[in-house]
């Protein structure tokens, strides 16, 4: 099908097994693909990281790079050389190579990074908000943002919401904004919080700082301002300096398609290794391990009346949460 | 050997062509000149390469001495340059010796940017493949931040081109009016599911005033009450403009809530706003030229294979310019 006089250049309807694409211009060296309708389902985004795959193996001459987010691929391409229809024939002819989700096997790293919860470099962002941006927000009680997150979905207290963000893996669907800052969702939907943003945004926040916004984790690469309620502190994942080797070929540590494990330390073992990074003398803990959608989707299945459960208890929650 | 930065001005900056490019996916944007046309146009005069690093001085105020002789080229905004506070013309290469001092004073009549380029280039390490200053994130150029009063600036080695009284072809010159129009294709959230078509006529239709609050990262339009094609934003927030994040083409136009934002040189990568139009390649120098809080902007609809074709006729218009009017290369 196709259309003119607007942006969408050419679309695939759903069929069994595969979702909707639309192909969209964006402007003369960009077009973006998007997959099946505006809503969050993670399956779409390994569809994306299927295409990107298989995008770079083919090597299409004239495309330069591509972006994947949650459910959509942006592609830059040299208009000069490659026509976008051109391209849009090639991109359809591919989704016929694009394995359906369930074969899909995905490049993937595990990444475990030390995390102090509700610790005191949050709390001193929370506690400037309160005293300079806003006295009454209800997502800060007793001086930090987890005793909100717990009462949003339903949960025991902060040790509920801890236990909660360390159960499962975080799947990072993209990079941007910010120079690497991951928007990573949770692979185990039975762990599956999600929180209001921050009215106002906080002018604030560290390096370091892990927080929370919607359904999305996202890490502060930098001292930044930021509207996600913090949970947390890590370790550096910006490092222009490249103090540690992880950081010799750019100053970004993640990359889209890491799934990010949490583990549970003090504030004092978070300050010693973030100076044992800085100075080399020790590493991150990152495994290569390609991400096998079938069995994914198939622990999925096993889960679902769990996740429901779980879904249906933080619902009831959210009723009785003020929203900031 | 290089040059001795007196005063830095607003923002000055080490630019190179074509920036940062493949890193996107890690949330770095190219970066670059805000103005592809005067940026290449001083490199040309001089003698350089057109993408070579030269400096971008915005708004003016910039004032260096050089340490040795040299030729070079002051192009963009007419800041009334002047060397050793004798004017020098702009869009002409001229010769400069050790000890002169190169003073932009601040543009007053139209435009926004001027470009300085140094025979034998601006010599910076190469950070990411690029000498480009990324000021979002602090890395490329001159330190990875603006130039300052007590920097020395080193300059590369010139090639043999390089010669004084270079002039860019006055009729070819671009011209900056207060009122532009700047080249687009309707975005990726156009109509007709996240914006109407009236809504769009409107965008092409509309001369929007550029905001004071603007930069490399994005130039701010005025606010519009939009109709929208839906009513919210569903998963990805209470308002129409919402969406989940995608990644946002260089030089696309946001909606955010109810404000167009044009996203510049320096603009974040992803984000979670509607992209209604994207400015072509070949009309995006216009933007470094905007002047905040004076200009306005209308934005003319081209059809992709319009955006490419102008953007070889800007790419040879360039050329002969420089190079034409003298029947040589």
């Amino acid at each position: 099908m196709s259309h003119s006089g607007h942006a969408i250049i050419d679309t695939i309807p759903a069929a069994e097994g595969r979702p909707g694409v639309t192909y969209r211009h964006a402007g003369d060296r960009f077009l973006l693909v998007e997959y099946g309708p505006m809503k969050l389902d993670l399956t779409m985004n390994f569809r994306v990281f299927g295409l990107n795959t298989a995008l770079t193996r083919k090597r299409i001459p004239g495309v330069v790079e591509t972006v994947p987010a949650v459910r959509s691929i942006l592609i830059h391409y040299d208009g000069r050389t490659l026509p976008p229809r051109r391209l849009v024939d090639a991109l359809i002819d591919l989704e016929h190579e694009v394995p359906a989700e369930d074969d899909l096997v995905i490049p993937s790293r595990r990444v475990t990074l030390p995390i102090a919860f509700v610790d005191r470099w949050t709390r001193g962002d929370i506690e400037r908000y309160g005293k300079f941006v806003r006295k009454d927000a209800p997502n800060v009680i007793d001086g930090h943002n987890v005793e909100y997150i717990a009462r949003y979905n339903g949960l025991d207290g902060v040790e509920g919401v801890i236990e909660t963000i360390c159960a499962t893996a975080w799947w990072n669907a993209s990079i941007g904004f910010w120079p690497g800052l991951p928007f990573m969702f949770p692979l185990d939907p039975r762990h599956a919080i999600v929180v209001p943003k921050y009215n106002p945004t906080r002018p604030w926040t560290v390096e370091g700082g892990v927080g929370i916004g919607g359904p999305c984790v996202a890490i502060y690469p930098v001292t930044s301002p930021g509207g996600y309620q913090l949970f947390g502190r890590t370790v550096p994942i910006y490092d222009l300096q490249a103090r540690n080797a992880a950081f010799r070929e750019n100053p970004i540590l993640l990359r889209p398609g890491d799934r990010v494990t949490w583990s549970r330390v003090t504030e004092a073992q978070l300050e010693e290794t973030r100076e044992a990074l800085a100075a080399d003398r020790a590493g991150y803990d990152i495994v290569d391990e390609p991400f096998d959608v079938r069995a994914y989707l198939s622990f999925l299945r096993g889960v679902e009346p769990e996740a429901a459960a779980f879904r249906r208890r933080q619902e009831a929650a959210q009723q009785r949460v003020p929203v900031p | 050997m290089g040059m001795d930065v007196l005063e830095g001005g607003v923002q000055t900056t080490v630019q190179e062509l074509p920036g940062r490019v493949g890193f996107l996916d890690l949330g770095i944007y190219p970066g670059g000149p805000m103005d592809h046309i005067a940026f290449r146009a001083a490199n040309l005069l001089v003698g350089n390469p057109a993408n070579t690093a030269a400096l971008e001085v915005t708004a003016g105020g910039f004032k260096a001495r050089f340490q040795q002789d040299g030729i070079i080229a002051v192009t963009g905004a007419d800041t009334a340059a002047t060397l050793n506070a004798q004017a020098v013309p702009g869009w002409e290469s001229f010769a400069v010796a050790a000890g002169d001092v190169l003073a932009l004073g601040h543009s007053t009549r139209g435009g926004f940017r001027a470009y300085v380029a140094v025979a034998g280039g601006i010599d910076v390490p190469e950070y990411l493949g690029s000498r480009a200053t990324f000021t979002v994130g602090g890395f490329g150029g001159f330190a990875g931040r603006a130039l300052k009063k007590g920097d020395t600036v080193q300059l590369g080695i010139a090639s043999a081109g390089g010669r004084a009284g270079r002039r860019f072809d006055p009729a070819r010159r671009p011209a900056y009016p207060e009122t532009w129009e700047i080249e687009a294709m309707r975005g990726p959230q156009a109509d007709p599911d996240y914006l109407t078509s009236d809504d769009m006529s409107f965008f092409f239709a509309h001369t929007w005033k550029v905001d004071r609050n603007s930069n490399r990262m994005g130039i701010r339009l005025e606010a519009h009450e939009w109709q929208w094609a839906r009513t919210s934003g569903g998963v990805a927030g209470g308002h129409p403009s919402n969406i989940l994040d995608n990644g946002y083409p260089v030089w696309g136009v946001n909606v955010c809530g109810n404000q167009p934002i044009i996203l510049a040189a320096d603009g974040p990568s992803l984000g979670g706003f509607i992209c209604a139009a994207t400015l072509v390649q070949a009309a995006t120098w216009k933007v470094g030229q905007l002047v905040p809080g004076r200009d306005a902007v209308r934005f003319r609809e081209v059809t992709v294979e319009e955006a490419v074709r102008l953007a070889e006729t800007v790419d040879r218009d360039l050329f002969v310019a420089v190079h034409g009017a003298e029947g040589s290369a």
